[in-house]
């Protein structure tokens, strides 16, 4: 439904307009913006840190330097890809402050799990049913590295091309697509380790 | 690498929609032939349909208030250091063109000459550097004082 309206002429004219009044600094505007990406900013830093306290400061941060930015925005530029690169940047550089690491090496270690994946075998995604597959899967996906979790949840969740993924995390497309591909199968291998007697379970 | 493995390898990206239209098409006309393929194909494709339908994370208490607040808090503090630095700008050019004004003054009430401990205090560059002097010291203990009512206000919001 929230894609719907972002998909919708009405709609993006509509974005068009308080992102007009957002650089008078109107706070109604303001107001407008968050309640429109909220949920999925929301979502989208959770998934990155997963720690919901530091994904609400992200949030708050994000929302300031869109503040501080948004006079500099081109409006030929996809908004939503703009939004969402701020808060990639913001999370790389909390990253960086607090583990002196870079979201690049974060937790890496999806390789060894995909490495352990064979395709012959019976999966366990079938034998769940949806309720339980989703949370299953959601906490496999949470075990995966930041820049896996990130290309999932843009692709997935929010729905993004490939050349608006490439423009949030600040990648070219062929790396897109290559994380993508080990991002999946991360994620195959880690629902296959949880299959009763499977392997790392 | 055969034509089978190519295709294996393809499989995941077809499942993110990565594909350009030739290979999609290429990895069609496999599968139909292929019935290991098209099971690993469903599989792939149950992953995308799982990730599109995850459990939505609740939003915390009043993110959006809270935001909000935080945003104006911060535009009111970065307007007030604007208008302080300002103010404190034009302050210091305003006691600088006093000074400036005070020397004309000072040289038609003395004649030109005001010596004390030596030195002639209307001569143009002495009294320049003097008035200077007592300008930017005046301008950075304001400065100070100025920082540090901010930094008090900050503490206690």
């Amino acid at each position: 439904m929230i894609l719907a309206a972002a998909m919708n002429p009405e709609a993006l004219s509509g974005a068009e307009d308080t992102i007009a009044r957002l650089r008078r600094g109107d706070p109604d505007a303001l107001t407008a913006m968050i309640s429109r990406y909220q949920h999925r900013l929301y979502r989208y830093l959770l998934r990155l840190v997963r720690e919901p306290a530091a994904a609400d400061d992200l949030f708050q941060q994000t929302w300031l330097r869109v503040m501080e930015k948004i006079g500099r925005y081109d409006a030929r530029r996809n908004f939503e890809a703009w939004l969402f690169s701020v808060a990639h940047n913001l999370a790389v550089d909390s990253w960086r402050g607090t583990r002196g690491e870079s979201l690049d090496n974060a937790g890496d270690s999806g390789e060894s799990r995909a490495a352990r994946l064979r395709a012959d075998e019976p999966d366990a995604l079938e034998r769940l049913l949806d309720f339980e597959r989703g949370a299953i899967l959601a906490a496999c996906l949470h075990e995966l590295p930041a820049i896996h979790r990130e290309v999932l949840t843009l692709r997935f969740e929010e729905d993004m091309k490939l050349e608006e993924i490439a423009e949030v995390a600040g990648i070219p497309l062929a790396t897109v697509k290559s994380r993508l591909r080990r991002a999946l199968e991360g994620l195959r291998a880690a629902m296959q380790s949880r299959r009763p007697g499977g392997r790392g379970a | 690498m055969s034509e089978h493995e190519s295709m294996k390898e393809l499989l995941a990206l077809a499942a993110c929609g990565a594909l350009d239209a030739q290979e999609q098409r290429r990895l069609a006309e496999h599968a139909r032939e292929c019935p290991a393929c098209r099971r690993e194909q469903e599989i792939w494709g149950a992953y995308s349909e799982g990730l599109r339908r995850l459990p939505q994370p609740p939003l915390p208490a009043q993110l959006m208030e809270r935001t909000r607040a935080r945003v104006w808090q911060e535009r009111a503090t970065a307007a007030d250091r604007r208008w302080d630095e300002m103010m404190l700008g034009a302050l210091a050019l305003f006691a600088w063109t006093v000074g400036l004004t005070a020397w004309f003054v000072a040289r038609i009430f003395t004649g030109g000459a005001l010596v004390i401990m030596g030195a002639n205090l209307v001569r143009f560059g002495t009294w320049s550097a003097i008035s200077t002097v007592l300008v930017w010291l005046t301008a950075a203990v304001a400065a100070l004082a100025l920082g540090k009512r901010r930094r008090e206000l900050r503490r206690a919001l």
